[in-house]
């Protein structure tokens, strides 16, 4: 049954919160048959209400010398009231009582501008029905990571859960994306803004598995938030500062889209290029797994120059041409079916057509495309000069210049230059020095994570991210 | 009926003498080709059945499978004649010319195990001994040097620029033949009386050429088609002082040293040479100076193979320049 006078003195409590700023207080002295409660409310930082109470009898006002002037006196420090009677509530309850009639008229007399409310029941449960239904005077947002591909490093931004004015009950859908998080797992942490920084206001956290979630937020009451869709959530006990502190300075995979070429030698021992091309794979594999979407992969076969004209030599293969991580995975499997290519006289066996596939590579590449490029080549023959030297290495048919090629690639905007030779570093050719400039590993002992992170087509060590990604793709 | 010519004692005879691996037997297979192409009649033929079985099999080898010959492992002893035109002896009275027998100059080579005579650095198959005394194939080798009256020494600079090894050959086998010669009381003019043709062998190798043109010593015949870079033999001489600056024991400049102490001036002449010669396209039938080496290295267990046609360099010229000598110093038939 509907009550009158608790919905008009609701709705007053309630008015008088919305208006609450946040440095000021607001007093409900509320004076009832067994003495005085007053109920001091306030926001705090996030701009949540809070609110505590204390309370006086009236043999605790009036002691045992009765009621004096004295009593007065306690009765409104009891109120603790400031000067402005703008945040006071005074709230009557029905009694007969005299001293209670006696107290009001002094508050009233102290505040004169103060609203006085009649109630029946004591206003405790209202006041906390007025707080727990207070709509949001601040947005609420979920602190997220965004991998800023042109920055170069992950950096926190805000999602909104809830907009201002939001109320209990209101529910919201966000996607994200979870990253490997550490020991705490990751954090869902919920802030206000406040000028430029913000402000937390919950932070909860769980191990998830690294992937994409649809998650479902609402607002339980202000400063409460529940999230479903993710495995339970427990407090975090880390303050805010730890939690950025924790944000790492690079992101998990490259830094974007990367343009990967790899260029694999295929002629040789068939044991050789075998391992050539399981190398290829995992390096592929590798950046597949850094960067997902991002990475598009080109493959190249070579051989070695014939210097027989009645034996046509095998070409360099462009097996495939920016395309996903999987289709040139199937043509890495093509060539593995393949096997080693070109054996024995007329193929020079000791240098390989390296210059004619630098020379698709600048071709195709074209120095326009801003994409980021990584040239890993996968071989152990050096290349052939440009033209008859003291290497003793015949000159290439076609007269490519390995040099003026590579020096070609280097100019190029964000091209990085890596390479798995068959010989170690200390016994490889000059020219690999040249064509792994970033990084050159050698084929019997290659780490393959360690050489794409030096290639930035992965972060070098497993990245923790404190909080989750906003999933890109949405 | 004429006798046959290569049984015929001939006019003179050339010993062929080098480093093991020098490249005695390329030479001489590429002598063949090279006598093969030339206009005039100048031919090389087997002495026994023996020499000219060597001489088929090193050539074809050479020509067909592109291999290059390998270097013996073992003495071996082998005689060829080198037979040229027929002279005319001129008419007496106004009679007509009539056609004398052919020139004819013996070529030996005693294609020995490396190390025969060298100090062991590098034995290439036999054992080594610190001098050339007592071991019956190096007393074959002198025998070979003392009966003949012209030498073609072989100097690789390639070789020597790895091993350094090329004064160790000649020393001893140089200081026991002079021994000889001065006991048999012809050391007349206190040189030996040999007329010794120095061939720099591997002049197509572009470490070679590249030094000859650094010193300006290149020239180009005008008839040839090919227009394949030469170095006169008066310039070879420099050549050869060039390369032994960058031996690796740094003793080949005592070769040189050595060569005029025990040779007579007008005895020595040098010639740059190259048995398989510069690779021509076939296309362009020229010389390419960005393309010209005419050898494929082989696999890590094969040989290295020849890539095009053979244009060998002045293999037949020592020796006719030899036979010419010879012949104007004891004149037999004569040498055209």
């Amino acid at each position: 049954m509907p009550e009158p006078d608790r919905d008009l003195n609701r709705k007053a409590i309630a008015q008088a919160l919305a208006d609450l700023a946040d440095t000021d207080r607001l007093t409900l002295v509320e004076v009832a048959a067994d003495g005085v409660v007053t109920f001091l409310l306030h926001r705090d930082d996030n701009g949540r209400p809070h609110g505590r109470s204390w309370s006086a009898t009236w043999p605790d006002l009036a002691g045992e010398r009765g009621w004096d002037a004295r009593t007065r006196e306690a009765v409104l420090r009891t109120a603790r009231a400031s000067s402005s009677s703008a945040d006071v509530i005074l709230v009557a309850a029905s009694s007969a009582d005299p001293r209670a009639e006696q107290a009001l008229a002094w508050l009233r007399a102290a505040h004169p501008a103060a609203q006085v409310l009649r109630t029946e029941a004591p206003i405790a449960a209202l006041i906390r029905e007025v707080i727990a239904d207070d709509p949001l005077t601040r947005s609420y947002e979920l602190v997220v990571v965004l991998a800023d591909s042109a920055a170069g490093r992950p950096r926190l931004t805000s999602r909104q859960l809830f907009p201002l004015g939001s109320r209990p009950g209101a529910r919201t859908r966000v996607a994200l994306r979870c990253e490997a998080a550490g020991a705490h797992g990751t954090a869902f942490a919920v802030v206000t803004w406040q000028g430029p920084k913000p402000r937390l206001l919950s932070v909860q956290s769980a191990p998830v598995a690294p992937g994409r979630y649809e998650v479902t937020a609402e607002l339980v009451r202000p400063g409460r938030v529940r999230f479903t869709g993710l495995p339970a959530l427990s407090p975090d006990p880390r303050d805010w500062d730890q939690l950025v502190a924790a944000l790492p300075d690079r992101p998990a995979g490259g830094a974007g889209p990367t343009h990967l070429v790899c260029a694999v030698e295929v002629c040789g021992a068939d044991d050789q290029v075998a391992e050539r091309l399981s190398r290829a794979r995992q390096m592929i594999s590798s950046a597949s797994g850094g960067l997902g979407d991002l990475l598009r992969v080109s493959l190249l076969a070579y051989a070695a120059h014939s210097y027989d004209l009645s034996a046509p030599e095998f070409p360099v293969r462009v097996a495939a041409w920016e395309t996903g991580a999987g289709e040139a995975l199937n043509a890495l499997g093509a060539l593995e079916e393949q096997g080693a290519v070109a054996r024995g006289y007329p193929y020079h066996p000791h240098a390989a057509q390296l210059e004619d596939m630098l020379a698709v590579v600048v071709e195709r590449l074209g120095r326009a495309d801003p994409t980021p490029a990584v040239i890993l080549t996968v071989g152990g023959r050096p290349p052939h000069p440009a033209r008859t030297d003291q290497s003793r290495i015949l000159p290439c048919p076609h007269r490519h210049d390995w040099r003026k090629l590579i020096t070609a690639l280097g100019q190029r905007q964000s091209t990085v230059l890596g390479a798995i030779c068959d010989q170690p570093a200390d016994q490889a050719h000059q020219a690999w020095h040249r064509i792994g400039a970033a990084a050159l590993a050698h084929l019997e002992a290659v780490d393959v994570r360690g050489l794409a992170a030096d290639l930035g087509l992965v972060a070098p060590s497993p990245v923790h991210f404190p909080f989750p990604l906003l999933d890109e793709t949405e | 009926m004429q006798p046959d010519p290569s049984r015929e004692r001939p006019d003179h005879n050339i010993a062929m003498w080098g480093a093991p691996g020098s490249g005695k037997t390329t030479l001489l297979a590429a002598l063949f080709i090279a006598l093969t192409k030339r206009d005039d009649d100048w031919k090389i033929i087997g002495s026994d059945p023996a020499s000219s079985d060597y001489l088929i099999e090193k050539t074809n080898a050479l020509l067909r499978g592109k291999l290059f010959p390998e270097a013996s492992m073992a003495l071996e002893r082998y005689h060829w004649t080198l037979i040229g035109p027929a002279v005319r002896k001129p008419g007496f009275w106004g009679r007509k010319a009539k056609p004398g027998p052919p020139a004819r100059i013996g070529i030996g080579m005693i294609d020995a195990p490396g190390g025969l005579f060298g100090t062991g650095r590098r034995p290439a198959g036999g054992p080594s001994a610190p001098d050339g005394s007592g071991d019956p194939r190096r007393q074959e080798l002198l025998d070979n040097l003392e009966q003949s009256r012209g030498i073609v020494f072989l100097y690789d600079p390639i070789r020597e620029f790895t091993f350094g090894d090329a004064f160790d050959h000649m020393h001893a086998p140089l200081t026991r033949l002079a021994e000889r010669m001065l006991a048999a009381g012809e050391f007349a003019d206190g040189k030996l009386p040999h007329h010794i043709a120095v061939c720099v062998t591997k002049f197509d190798d572009p470490r070679v050429l590249e030094t000859a043109e650094r010193r300006r010593l290149l020239s180009v015949d005008i008839d040839d088609p090919y227009r394949l870079p030469r170095v006169t033999s008066e310039d070879a001489r420099e050549l050869f002082h060039e390369l032994c600056q960058v031996s690796a024991s740094g003793n080949a400049d005592m070769v040189l040293k050595s060569l005029d102490q025990f040779f007579h001036p007008d005895r020595i002449r040098f010639f740059a040479t190259s048995s398989i010669g510069f690779y021509v396209d076939r296309r362009t039938k020229r010389f390419d100076w960005d393309d010209f080496q005419n050898m494929v290295p082989g696999e890590a267990d094969e040989d290295s193979r020849i890539r095009g046609r053979l244009h060998p360099i002045n293999v037949v010229e020592p020796m006719l320049w030899l036979g010419q000598r010879l012949a104007a110093i004891r004149p037999a038939t004569g040498v055209s």
